[in-house]
């Protein structure tokens, strides 16, 4: 069985119901049901060690890869259990594309790097034309263009970053999952990757995980705040913001829970 | 760390001092075999068959052994270790019984090659009925280099940082593409270079081919698996315990083409190792 592609647009593209995460004796997240509506951009905010990388993880099964997680309740993309034995786990990565904290460039060339996907998925189509479709949409082919050649480490941290976030767009996927794609960068790193996260909104449905308050004011519709693995409120981000439900939601935006 | 230099100027010595005893050691060693071995200086030495008059005697035998012991050894003991190193790591469940055949196999790596030798000579030599030839000693030798060759190698697939890992898997690669394609060519160059530390430990040894029943007196060299068994190291033994002074310096000439032999092992491995480091960058 695999997953069928997007259904109606009011139906979510992910939702999680009851979803409990425990590596070994540690619990990550505990019983968090949410969903995230197709064509928006979903925030997830909370301290560190909240469960937010646990929850995106969640979303392209990454986390079976830990030694010793065990996973309850159920994680639904496009309506199908993700977790129903006939899913395959590789086919739901090359459709949901993640981005993570840390731009993890694999030691080739930057033209490799973009491939890599298409090619493990055996993708018939021209990989250049893909190559430049996907370097022009993060703002990176005017840079790289003349020398598609030159080894990926050799960028900055910023474009190493934007690399990242084409090999994810090169998959084609519907979904991008982005855990914490600027946290390790300077402010005007930071600004193109928010720009471009706006610029992606059109085409994709993203949940980004964020410390940044304000990042997650500026870019999404919806934001999640997720403390010690609970899910303690969800909702459209204006309101979260100026009018929280939850008295835990008005501290940390306040800044009293660091 | 920030010890006051003049502190850090002291210690540098001490190590300067413990690095140059130690190559005056190896120079002395070198000189002594070298001495040690010049009668028996003359290309011929490599080539001929033992005999009961010293200056008429060579290495051809143990020699050639020596190097099919090590091609089987290598055959057999790479693949077949750095196959069960991939799947400790990377497929195998992390349970009770991992952990345990783990450190089993890390025991086994510290067992002594002589006990190696009395296992081979059970079970290959009479249970497999291989017989005490070439094919049973590259076997025993096989298995005493295996945990070596499975510990480095586990511990070189271990240290490929989980991030590449991560990113690789997220791009929606499978189990096999992420293995063969990135972590084993990363974790390749520490793989060949602990292999190779456990492999050439393991060419020298005389001890497990004397239990399986090594022949010091060959008159002909042996052409393939099936030819009686006889190496460099036994040899060495073999002429040591002689009484003339003249076997004295053919046991230094065994020994010193010996060490040529590991040589040439070892620049061989680090020739691969180059490669495989400019391949993955």
């Amino acid at each position: 069985m695999s997953v069928p592609a997007a259904r109606t647009d009011a139906a979510p593209v992910l939702a999680a119901e009851g979803l409990t995460v425990r590596f070994g004796r540690r619990t990550a997240l505990t019983k968090v049901t949410l969903a995230i509506p197709r064509g928006r951009v979903v925030s997830i905010i909370g301290p560190s060690a909240s469960g937010k990388t646990t929850l995106l993880r969640a979303f392209n099964r990454l986390n079976e890869l830990t030694p010793g997680v065990v996973t309850a309740g159920t994680v639904r993309f496009n309506g199908v259990d993700l977790h129903h034995e006939g899913v395959d786990p590789v086919e739901v990565r090359r459709r949901i594309g993640m981005v993570f904290q840390q731009a993890t460039l694999f030691p080739r060339s930057i033209f490799d790097n973009v491939a890599f996907g298409p090619r493990a998925s055996g993708y018939a189509g021209d990989l250049q034309e893909l190559a430049e479709e996907v370097l022009t949409a993060v703002g990176l082919w005017s840079d790289v263009a003349e020398d598609l050649d030159a080894p990926a480490l050799e960028l900055s941290t910023g474009q190493r970053q934007r690399l990242c976030i084409a090999r994810t767009l090169a998959l084609k996927p519907e979904v991008l999952l982005l855990d914490e794609p600027a946290s390790a960068l300077d402010s005007a790193a930071t600004a193109r990757i928010e720009s471009l996260i706006h610029a992606l909104k059109r085409d994709y449905t993203i949940v980004l995980a964020t410390h940044g308050r304000r990042q997650a004011a500026r870019l999404s519709d919806l934001t999640a705040y997720l403390a010690g693995g609970e899910l303690v409120e969800y909702g459209p981000t204006e309101t979260l913001f100026t009018n929280p439900g939850d008295p835990r939601t008005e501290s940390y935006l306040t800044g009293r829970i660091p | 760390m920030n010890a006051p230099p003049r502190r850090r100027d002291l210690l540098g010595i001490a190590c300067g001092v413990a690095a140059l005893a130690v190559m005056a050691a190896f120079l002395l060693l070198a000189v002594f075999l070298l001495g040690e071995a010049r009668p028996v200086a003359n290309p011929g030495f490599l080539l001929d068959m033992p005999s009961r008059l010293a200056d008429r005697a060579g290495v051809g035998p143990a020699l050639a052994g020596t190097l099919w012991l090590a091609f089987l050894t290598a055959a057999l003991a790479l693949p077949v270790g750095v196959g069960t190193a991939i799947y400790l790591e990377e497929y195998a469940p992390r349970n009770r019984l991992a952990a345990l055949v783990g450190s089993a196999l890390a025991s086994l790596a510290g067992v002594p090659s002589v006990v190696y030798g009395v296992a081979g000579l059970a079970l290959f030599v009479r249970g497999l009925g291989m017989g005490p030839g070439i094919l049973a000693g590259g076997c025993t030798l096989a298995a005493l280099a295996l945990p070596g060759v499975i510990v480095t190698s586990r511990a070189s697939i271990r240290s490929v940082p989980e991030g590449v890992r991560l990113a690789a898997y997220s791009l929606g690669a499978t189990r096999w593409q992420v293995v063969r394609g990135e972590v084993l060519p990363a974790a390749a160059p520490g793989i060949v270079a602990g292999s190779c530390l456990a492999f050439t430990r393991t060419v020298g040894e005389a001890a497990p081919l004397l239990v399986l029943g090594a022949v010091s007196f060959m008159t002909f060299a042996p052409r393939g698996p099936g030819d009686p068994l006889t190496s460099l190291p036994t040899q060495i033994f073999a002429w040591t315990t002689r009484s003339e002074q003249d076997f004295a310096a053919l046991a230094a000439g065994a020994a010193v083409a010996l060490l040529l032999v590991l040589l040439v092992l070892n620049l061989a491995a680090l020739a691969v190792r180059r490669r495989l480091r400019g391949a993955s960058r």
